[in-house]
């Protein structure tokens, strides 16, 4: 089964060539769709444009050479040449969006042999890593976490010893060969507590090098020639330095960790001093300076659940941080910083559910692990909603696709029907009966 | 559970009603050693004061109630009175007691025992998590049989509050994985209290912990065990001694008269306490190969694995825990944090009930997974009925109520709600399984510790007491 589909994508890499080229806008391979697919009966959520997303109670999506061609209650399909997909009335999202991750760049968290995720404390560079460089597109997390809903995931290497990890991607979770939606999108920061353990364990040690940092950066875009003979500015090589350029003066965002609504505040005031472009990660205490957040129109990536003051920065982690982020107009989005980050992405739908019961609406829960991410990461022309013209990333639910006990059972990325066959369900099929049989456990498969 | 406690050791049955933790549920306190006894591996220097707190006979009625028995009760009562539940049924059959009780509607909610959770380290590693907080786990020596994590518990640990508002009424705290032997484990009532003393559960067992594979050779790669099979070898060298400490203790029990009582040593009380079955053993394991080592390991020397922990490779070997009698303990989804949860697969705790006899048990081994046993078990179940292994929920709430208060030595008292048994009860707002669901009150010896309609019934604790506005953070529920 998995050789099949591995045939099929060379076969559909090949077709790429002679395909027409819309799809390469969203940077990614213009897989040739296998066949033209129209879901029917389906309840289509998140459905029209960004701005204005609904739910149709009952419709129809056609889906053609990897993009939505059209959705809505009187849609029927062009021709018979169409594969038609019965939802059968259930529940129909656009993929799921994980906003950050390590997916790609991590096989086992606990070993560093099988994680790149983020460099040694001694390693000289850090702002001007790459995710990219680092991403196993045969990981075999991609694939399980595809299975689960997630279509599309932005993949982000934390900082090591340095204040900068570098800058992340996102990636689709098709299996293709080359599966990056937009190159080094963001620079990944750590301030708070975060930050004052890489800056002489203070967070005034970390915005005073924040702020020494991306002056120096600003300095070296206006005078490349200064720097000609140094090696290092500080901790940053001029490699980092020339990295940080594009985020000086808000051309790229900055992915923030941080926690307490002061150091959020303080944030905020660098993002007008410099013009930045922000987003902000975690942010236990966002919820306290929600207003000043929706005023400087940045975002927030929180996982939902945290409600422990686990250090004095998180006093004010509650389990309505996200329906209160969301009444001021933040626009709000979920991760899971345990294992939901990258192994188990479908966290993200229990995520979003507690949400809900924590006050948030469901809408609003859905397009945190959808809509929010695209527009987050500048995708949302293309990504994010089921609309005409957009990349076709799509689930069927059976069920209500927040709760506990629902699963996918049709996953398209960009067109192409996922096969949900994994390492995960293989191995969960071959140990089903334990007896004793003519040959070992090992020579069982699918 | 008592009849395991019949331990070689050779004391009074009078004495050995307290020392041996038998006999003394309910609210008696368990007795100290009288001065002058033989401190011996049986003794309890530091007994439960858990008393339970006030209570009104309380009755709900017209709920769905799952009874951790693997019954579905629709349209059903429960009545509490005098912190115990004295009974349970469909609603007619219920006789309404007259006079000054409580009587809650529980139209449309459901009941369920109380979640109990068997591998948390709270109040071991609390909330906030600084490095003079992190008392969990004693890395300094592979072997800390010797260290009990009840003398780590930290009762202000904002944790506890949280896990209350989850529904979480009885929990053991363990001590961490670093170590092959990693100490005692203590077992507690969830109330808000001054001491650890005042949280232990009366008359439950002790646990010990163990730790199997990656932890342990990481944690001591240096200095040994630094491999799989220094593991073993350290685990039998440490048996061994046991062994001979007991024999020492036994002989001398048997005929103590005119004799010096041999010399104590705290690494091997526990251990002997787990050859004479009185202390529980709790196994962190992932690789079922390693697992089957273990199981010979405890024929080797004669003891019983209560319950695997982790065991994400739990389903490669379902039968032969369910052979042995041994629970497993495991996540719903966790996997691939280490290479030994690479094989990790959501069917795991499915397919180890699947099995004749088969116990699974859902932790959490996190302050944040305690809060929501219920939703992992909820996935958990799913992932399996996808396999069409067809588990229903009123089974399911067992993973998480009957099976791990099994594994504890509890099961007399909680786990269940059936007449007699301690009143550690939830009612939800709805079913259990929603991801929608919250608890509404949640009562520990018939004590109404929770309730979400009613701030004051909410506990908060000294660290949060008074930090920002209190009003949405800093208690449980929040």
């Amino acid at each position: 089964m998995r050789m099949l589909s591995e045939m099929k994508k060379l076969l559909a890499v090949t077709a790429s060539v002679f395909c027409a080229a819309a799809t390469l806008a969203v940077g990614h391979p213009a897989y040739a769709q296998a066949e033209p697919i129209a879901i029917i009966n389906a309840e289509i959520h998140m459905a029209g444009p960004a701005e204005n997303p609904r739910t149709i109670r009952s419709g129809s999506i056609i889906i053609n050479d990897g993009r939505i061609v059209a959705v809505g209650a009187n849609v029927t399909p062009p021709s018979d040449e169409f594969r038609i997909i019965d939802a059968g009335g259930m529940p129909v999202t656009p993929g799921l969006f994980a906003p950050v991750s390590a997916l790609g760049i991590e096989e086992i968290g606990g070993n560093d042999e099988g994680n790149d995720r983020r460099a040694d404390r001694g390693f000289p560079l850090s702002a001007s890593l790459n995710a990219e460089d680092a991403l196993n597109t045969s990981s075999s997390i991609i694939p399980i976490n595809a299975a689960g809903g997630v279509t599309r995931a932005y993949t982000t290497p934390d900082p090591g010893g340095k204040l900068f990890g570098g800058c992340g991607m996102v990636i689709d979770l098709s299996g293709s060969i080359d599966p990056v939606t937009k190159s080094c999108v963001a620079q990944h920061v750590a301030m708070g507590q975060a930050g004052a353990n890489r800056a002489g364990d203070t967070k005034a040690g970390a915005i005073a090098l924040l702020r020494y940092y991306l002056n120096e950066a600003r300095r070296y875009s206006q005078a490349p020639e200064d720097y000609r003979y140094m090696t290092n500015v500080s901790e940053l090589t001029i490699p980092d330095l020339e990295a940080l350029v594009p985020y000086v003066n808000g051309e790229k965002p900055l992915l923030v960790e941080v926690e307490s609504a002061p150091d959020i505040r303080r944030l905020i005031e660098m993002q007008r001093e410099f013009g930045l472009d922000l987003v902000l990660l975690s942010a236990r205490e966002a919820w306290m300076v929600a207003e000043e957040l929706a005023l400087a129109d940045i975002p927030v990536i929180i996982n939902p659940l945290q409600n422990l003051p686990v250090r004095f920065e998180a006093m004010g982690a509650t389990l309505t941080n996200a329906a209160m982020l969301q009444q001021e107009g933040v626009r709000v989005s979920f991760y899971d910083s345990d294992i939901g980050y990258t192994h188990n992405l479908r966290a993200l739908t229990q995520l979003a559910g507690n949400a809900v019961a924590y006050g948030m609406s469901h809408k609003d829960a859905l397009a945190a692990i959808t809509l929010n991410p695209a527009i987050i990461w500048g995708l949302e022309a293309e990504l994010g909603t089921i609309q005409a013209g957009k990349t076709a990333d799509i689930v069927i639910w059976d069920g209500d696709p927040l709760e506990l006990t629902s699963r996918p059972t049709t996953v398209i990325i960009a067109g192409e029907e996922m096969d949900r066959t994994t390492r995960q369900t293989m191995l969960a099929r071959r140990y089903l009966d334990l007896s004793r049989q003519d040959l070992p456990i090992a020579y069982q498969g699918e | 559970m008592i009849d395991k406690l019949t331990g070689s050791a050779g004391i009074g049955a009078a004495l050995a009603a307290c020392l041996l933790l038998v006999g003394c549920g309910g609210e008696e306190k368990e007795a100290k050693a009288d001065k002058g006894e033989v401190q011996s591996m049986l003794t309890n220097p530091y007994p439960s004061t858990y008393e339970r707190y006030a209570s009104q006979p309380t009755l709900i009625t017209g709920a769905t109630i799952y009874t951790g028995t693997g019954e579905k009760i629709e349209n059903g009562s429960i009545f509490m009175r005098d912190g115990r539940i004295e009974a349970v049924g469909p609603a007619g059959e219920i006789d309404a007691p007259k006079g000054d009780i409580v009587t809650i509607d529980g139209a449309g909610m459901f009941v369920t025992p109380g979640l109990i959770d068997n591998h948390s380290h709270l109040g071991v590693y609390p909330s906030p998590g600084f490095s003079s907080t992190s008392d969990g786990n004693e890395a300094t020596s592979p072997n800390t049989a010797n260290v009990w994590a009840e003398h780590s518990v930290w009762p202000q640990d904002p944790g506890f509050t949280r896990a209350l508002a989850g529904g979480i009424t009885s929990l053991q705290i363990l001590p961490g994985s670093a170590n092959l032997f990693g100490g005692r484990a203590v077992t507690l009532k969830n109330v808000p209290a001054r001491t650890a003393q005042e949280m232990k559960f009366p008359g439950a067992p002790y646990g010990m912990k163990m730790a199997c594979g990656e932890n342990p050779k990481r944690v001591y790669s240096n200095s040994g065990p630094s491999t799989r099979m220094g593991n073993m070898a350290g685990y039998r060298a440490a048996w061994i001694d046991a062994q001979a400490y007991k024999k020492k203790w036994d002989d001398y029990l048997d005929d103590p008269e005119g004799k010096d009582a041999p010399e104590r040593n705290l690494k091997n009380e526990t251990l002997a306490g787990v050859l004479s079955g009185d202390i529980l053993v709790n196994m962190h394991c992932y690789r079922a190969d390693e697992m089957a080592q273990i199981l010979d390991m405890s024929e080797e020397f004669g003891y019983k694995v209560t319950a695997f922990h982790h065991v994400v490779e739990g389903y490669k070997l379902a039968d032969k825990l369910a052979e042995n009698g041994i629970c497993a303990s495991v996540w719903a989804d966790w996997w691939g944090f280490k290479l030994e949860s690479y094989d990790g697969v959501p069917e795991n705790a499915a397919l180890i009930h699947a099995q004749p006899g088969g116990c699974t048990i859902i932790h959490s081994d996190s302050e944040m997974g305690i809060q929501r046993l219920n939703q992992e078990t909820a996935k958990a179940m799913a992932d399996g009925n996808n396999l069409g292994l067809n588990i229903a929920p009123e089974e399911a709430i067992s993973w998480i109520t009957s099976n791990p208060a099994k594994a504890m030595g509890i099961l007399d008292e909680t786990g269940t709600l059936e007449a007699g048994k301690m009143a550690d009860v939830v009612l939800w707002d709805g079913d259990p399984f929603s991801v929608y669901t919250k608890t509404d009150k949640v009562f520990i010896d018939g004590a109404l510790m929770f309730d979400r309609q009613n701030p004051e019934i909410s506990p908060r604790t000294d660290f949060e007491i008074g930090q920002l506005d209190n009003t949405t953070t800093g208690g449980a529920g929040q």
